[in-house]
């Protein structure tokens, strides 16, 4: 829009220099000719030009014009003698050399400004991107410090396998401490992680996630009561258990607090732990993690960020 | 002993739904909700019947808390 304005402005002024041009030729050859009077209210809006005499020939050398327009077929002119003259030109009418010239130089500060344009683009976005990078680099520095799960946990999967952390490199892991004697907070927790998986498998492109239940409670927990239990969530759900003490040390790894609570008549008890949900990346490092406020959609985005922040660096 | 498979969680937690739901109606009276209360005992395993009566009484106490906000209690009286 602006361009076809700026045009008809530069038209409107060649059309005004060739008119011009065609009053004087006309005035020359035409004087003498008249026109009926109602012409006399001629306005013109661009030319200013008020009087009778040259309202008439304004009239006059219109038709001139509108010879030299349609040779040009370029300045469309009211053909009707007029109620007012406005002549509306696009781009160019007159001398041929002039307007090519003044089109020139329209393209080239076009090039010119869309090419440095895109260089700053190109620059800045070069900038940002090496910003980006480097603010990741140091979030994996400082996880690295925290060095949550750095150790390397050995223990007994629900089928009798044995498993170490090791196995699960390569593979993005969702891990779970709990036990099967818990009454909501574990089946909720693990339905929410199994819908995380679920989605996440949908999802083609991404890589696929493990996900890990560790008992807190291993004298309860041996290896049949786990397989019963992780049939009712995800089918890729692995429990995990062990002896006393390799659950204590991969509780430890990740900082889990556990605390059996007292035994009633029954010998039955509840383990108060930590409720949360830990992210793993394929390098065995720890990403993130989810508490009972988080939902399944804020996790799966959440664990879909990190992934693709992954892949880049 | 085996801990509760998901369909007994469930019948658990439906007793409990119930159970509370009666209380909810009653104000909180034992009484009207008897049969609810040995529905959810049968249900749910010992540990879990007192881990949620304490889950109920922490829940009323935070609507309470929400509802009408909180007197900060007074710390040990300074010596003289």
């Amino acid at each position: 829009m602006l361009t076809s304005f700026i045009g008809l402005l530069r038209g409107d002024l060649r059309c005004g220099a060739a008119m011009r041009r065609a009053l004087k030729a006309a005035v020359h050859h035409q004087r003498s000719t008249l026109l009926p009077s109602h012409l006399h209210h001629t306005h013109t809006s661009h030319l200013h030009h008020t009087h009778t005499s040259s309202s008439q020939t304004v009239c006059h050398y219109r038709s001139v014009t509108n010879a030299s327009a349609r040779l040009l077929g370029r300045c469309a002119v009211r053909r009707t003698c007029p109620t007012h003259l406005t002549p509306r030109c696009f781009l160019s009418v007159g001398p041929k050399s002039g307007a090519d010239a003044a089109k020139l130089q329209l393209r080239t500060r076009v090039a010119v400004t869309l090419v440095v344009g895109a260089g700053l683009t190109g620059a800045w976005w070069y900038v940002y991107s090496e910003k980006q990078q480097m603010l990741q680099k140091q979030r994996v520095e400082q996880l690295r410090r925290v060095a949550l799960g750095q150790g390397d946990f050995s223990l007994t999967d629900h089928t009798g396998r044995r498993r170490s952390k090791e196995d699960f490199r390569g593979e993005w892991v969702l891990l779970y401490f709990g036990f099967t004697h818990c009454p909501d907070i574990c089946p909720d927790e693990l339905d929410k992680l199994s819908a995380v998986v679920a989605s996440l498998d949908k999802d083609r492109a991404l890589p696929r996630v493990q996900p890990l239940f560790i008992t807190v409670d291993p004298e309860r927990d041996h290896v049949a009561a786990l397989g019963q239990y992780v049939k009712d969530f995800h089918p890729r759900l692995i429990g995990l258990t062990g002896t006393g003490e390799e659950v204590r040390q991969a509780g430890r790894d990740y900082r889990v607090y556990a605390s059996a609570g007292p035994k009633d008549d029954d010998g039955d008890y509840i383990v108060d732990h930590t409720i949360l949900i830990y992210l793993v990346n394929p390098d065995g490092l720890f990403l993130d993690y989810y508490n009972r406020l988080k939902s399944e959609e804020q996790i799966s985005e959440s664990i879909r960020n990190h992934m693709k922040a992954h892949v880049k660096l | 002993m085996a801990a509760p498979n998901s369909a007994q969680r469930k019948a658990c937690w439906g007793a409990r739904d119930d159970l509370w739901k009666c209380l909810d109606d009653n104000k909180d009276q034992t009484g009207p909700c008897e049969s609810f209360q040995k529905q959810f005992e049968s249900s749910c395993p010992a540990q879990w019947v007192k881990y949620f009566a304490k889950r109920r009484d922490y829940l009323k106490y935070k609507d309470k808390m929400e509802a009408e906000g909180f007197s900060p209690a007074e710390g040990p009286k300074q010596g003289s």
